[in-house]
């Protein structure tokens, strides 16, 4: 994942369960909650999420 | 080495009247500056604009945000009320998540009696895990605050800045670690 900020490379460094509620999503029934993958920038330091796959 | 400065700033968990945990982290914001290679800043609730109305991440304040994405630890000083800690407190740390990960946590507790803020921070040390802070085994305890500053905010008890230095070696080095964790360390 490129820096939304910088356009550096970011090092996927955690998933963690966001809690949204979406009675048809797979991951809210497995986790209860949507699972997103939190990014650091290694030049600016910036986070960013997407979503786990 | 990274060349940006650690950041770690101090969040005054408090927006009552009149409230002795300012001189605190009046205080620790000074001590944290003083560490080689840390910036730091207070962050005051009182002055976050946060509405209540809602809550969590649907009333995320955009500099409040900006200063939690730049930090690499956060000090948060934290006065015991009623055996808790601040409501405000938590309305706005819930106010950001993404943020917070992987980063490194201390809390001063703050009380006007003999414990220092041991319960509130004992309350505090859940919620830090489920933000995604990485607690420090550190803490510093304000015991009767209202005995430990002068009038005008001078320290009287100068025993603290040495506790105060204990706490922040070991959250500069919490925020280092993780920092580089963050940043070259990849989950898989």
């Amino acid at each position: 994942m490129k820096c939304p900020r910088c356009g550096s490379p970011m090092n996927h460094h955690a998933d963690k369960v966001f809690q949204v509620h979406d009675a048809d999503s797979s991951t809210q029934k497995t986790f209860g909650g949507a699972v997103v993958e939190i990014h650091s920038c290694l030049a600016c330091g910036a986070v960013a999420t997407r979503s786990s796959s | 080495m990274n060349p940006r400065p650690i950041y770690i700033p101090v969040i005054l968990g408090t927006t009552r009247k009149g409230r002795m945990s300012a001189n605190v982290a009046r205080l620790l914001t000074g001590e944290v500056a003083k560490q080689s290679g840390v910036e730091s800043d207070l962050i005051d609730i009182a002055n976050l604009p946060l509405p209540t109305d809602d809550a969590g991440e649907a009333i995320k304040d955009g500099i409040f945000s900006e200063k939690m994405e730049r930090a690499d630890g956060i000090v948060i000083v934290a006065p015991e009320y009623n055996h808790g800690y601040c409501g405000l407190l938590k309305h706005v740390l819930d106010s950001c998540l993404k943020e917070y990960v992987h980063k490194a946590v201390g809390i001063v507790g703050v009380s006007a009696g003999p414990w220092g803020g041991t319960r509130v921070i004992q309350s505090l040390l859940p919620v830090m895990r489920e933000l995604g802070l990485v607690n420090i085994f550190w803490d510093v305890n304000f015991t009767s605050v209202q005995n430990a500053f002068a009038a005008d905010g001078t320290l009287l008890e100068p025993a603290y800045v040495g506790r105060i230095d204990k706490f922040l070696k070991e959250l500069v080095w919490m925020s280092k670690t993780l920092r580089y964790g963050r940043e070259q360390i990849a989950l898989n």
